[in-house]
């Protein structure tokens, strides 16, 4: 017959649904598992030995007192969480879509404003696009105008600046597999061109 | 006298340019009050979402207790678990509006505890730093001798150690049914687990414990 089963041992150290009544057989002819019956409830006795120290009765008036302050700092959950923000019906695909709009019209916005990068384009663009046009990875990777100052650049971060990665992925605004390479194969020549401009600054600006 | 005022003001007649408010007497509050202290945990996080704040400090009076020896357990001195059971359950506050209720409140607290516990544990090291006897023994030690508890002392700072080196998931294990005296299937509840799996995790445990605590003796595992 087998021996007991790591889930039986527990069941029989450590209460609750006992044994079988074949295993309790077992168990009455068994000196192995009599051996690891006794030594996992030495180990359990040994572990009960230490009891936790009780603090002061008054730390438990200050900690709640210390937890209230703390709260108090916090921004009220009903009106500003997102989880708050879940129970409207839409509000997920409100922030989706709001997003998607600021980051679209960012792009086209600094596609019109300036003229796009003659010949060569970053490494970045040649990874995204199958076949860019006037691609020329020896070349030199254009100066890149300053991030900073771009106003569009600014409000695509600002709108999303109070939003943290694990909200954005909990609301269901994540990235699927090829959603990034599905898009920019949707965009123009001159966006791709500000896209990679963009990234490219942004990653210079991170020390990426 | 309040007669007196009541017909007072009774008789007042509003001026031009005068506003009036209805503040609630103090009364009013402590019955408010009082409906929280009485009230269920779902209730408690309802009344916090719709922006009665005192409700959450019902809430962190009724499982304090546990959320800070749950940390005790993890970090092994009285200033750590504070700062540890305080960001429980600030982290809790903010989380309040993901609490749908499916599980008992105290099981999704015991899990946000957990998870705090184990990063914390992942980004200072396993190893607890023991604090001294400045709390209150609940051991009644009247009666014991001194080189008694003493001894019991040395072995409880070898079972914490040996507690401290287990894998995460049989330490939480351990810590959740032999301290907390949960059962396996909320324990299961908490940690994400099955009932079998839990078990399994627990027998690993006292396996391992009993390996550490006595190294010569057989082992089950």
């Amino acid at each position: 017959m087998k021996h007991l089963t790591d889930i039986e041992f527990v069941n029989l150290v450590d209460g609750g649904e006992g044994l079988a009544a074949d295993r309790r057989r077992h168990l009455e002819t068994c000196e192995s598992c009599n051996r690891h019956a006794e030594a996992l409830r030495d180990a359990l006795r040994e572990a009960q030995i230490d009891r936790a120290p009780e603090p002061s009765p008054l730390f438990w008036t200050y900690f709640s007192a210390r937890v209230s302050d703390a709260i108090r700092h916090e921004t009220p959950v009903a009106a500003f969480s997102v989880g708050g923000w879940r129970r409207h019906p839409f509000a997920e695909w409100a922030i989706a879509a709001s997003i998607a709009v600021v980051v679209m019209v960012a792009v086209v916005w600094r596609a019109t404003l300036h003229a796009p990068m003659p010949g060569a384009l970053s490494a970045t663009v040649t990874t995204v696009s199958p076949a860019p046009q006037a691609a020329d990875a020896s070349n030199a990777q254009p100066a890149a105008d300053d991030v900073e100052a771009d106003e569009a650049w600014a409000v695509v971060r600002s709108a999303a600046e109070g939003l943290r990665w694990e909200d954005a992925h909990a609301i269901g605004i994540s990235a699927g597999p090829g959603a990034a390479e599905g898009l920019a194969l949707e965009l123009t020549a001159d966006e791709r061109a500000e896209l990679a401009r963009l990234l490219d600054g942004e990653m210079k600006r991170s020390g990426a | 006298m309040d007669r007196t005022l009541d017909r007072l003001w009774a008789g007042a007649e509003p001026r031009p340019g005068w506003k009036v408010s209805v503040t609630p007497d103090a009364a009013e509050s402590e019955a408010g009050s009082a409906d929280l202290t009485a009230a269920s945990d779902p209730d408690l996080v309802s009344a916090c979402l719709a922006g009665r704040r005192e409700a959450f400090d019902v809430i962190v009076e009724r499982h304090q207790r546990q959320v800070y020896h749950l940390c005790y357990r993890f970090v092994g001195n009285h200033e750590e678990a504070s700062d540890l059971a305080q960001d429980v359950f600030l982290r809790s506050y903010r989380a309040l509006g993901g609490f749908k209720g499916t599980s008992a409140f105290a099981t999704w607290l015991y899990r946000i505890g957990v998870n705090v516990c184990l990063n914390r544990m992942s980004a200072k090291g396993k190893t607890p730093r023991l604090g001294t006897l400045e709390t209150v023994d609940p051991v009644d030690t009247r009666a014991e001798r001194a080189d008694a508890r003493l001894l019991r002392g040395e072995r409880a700072a070898e079972v914490r150690a040996a507690i401290a080196q287990l894998p995460n998931k049989q330490r939480a294990t351990l810590i959740l049914r032999v301290y907390h005296e949960l059962p396996h299937e909320q324990i299961a509840g908490i940690l994400g687990s099955s009932v079998g799996a839990v078990k399994a995790n627990f027998f690993h445990a006292l396996a391992n414990l009993r390996k550490r605590l006595q190294p010569d003796a057989s082992s089950p595992s």
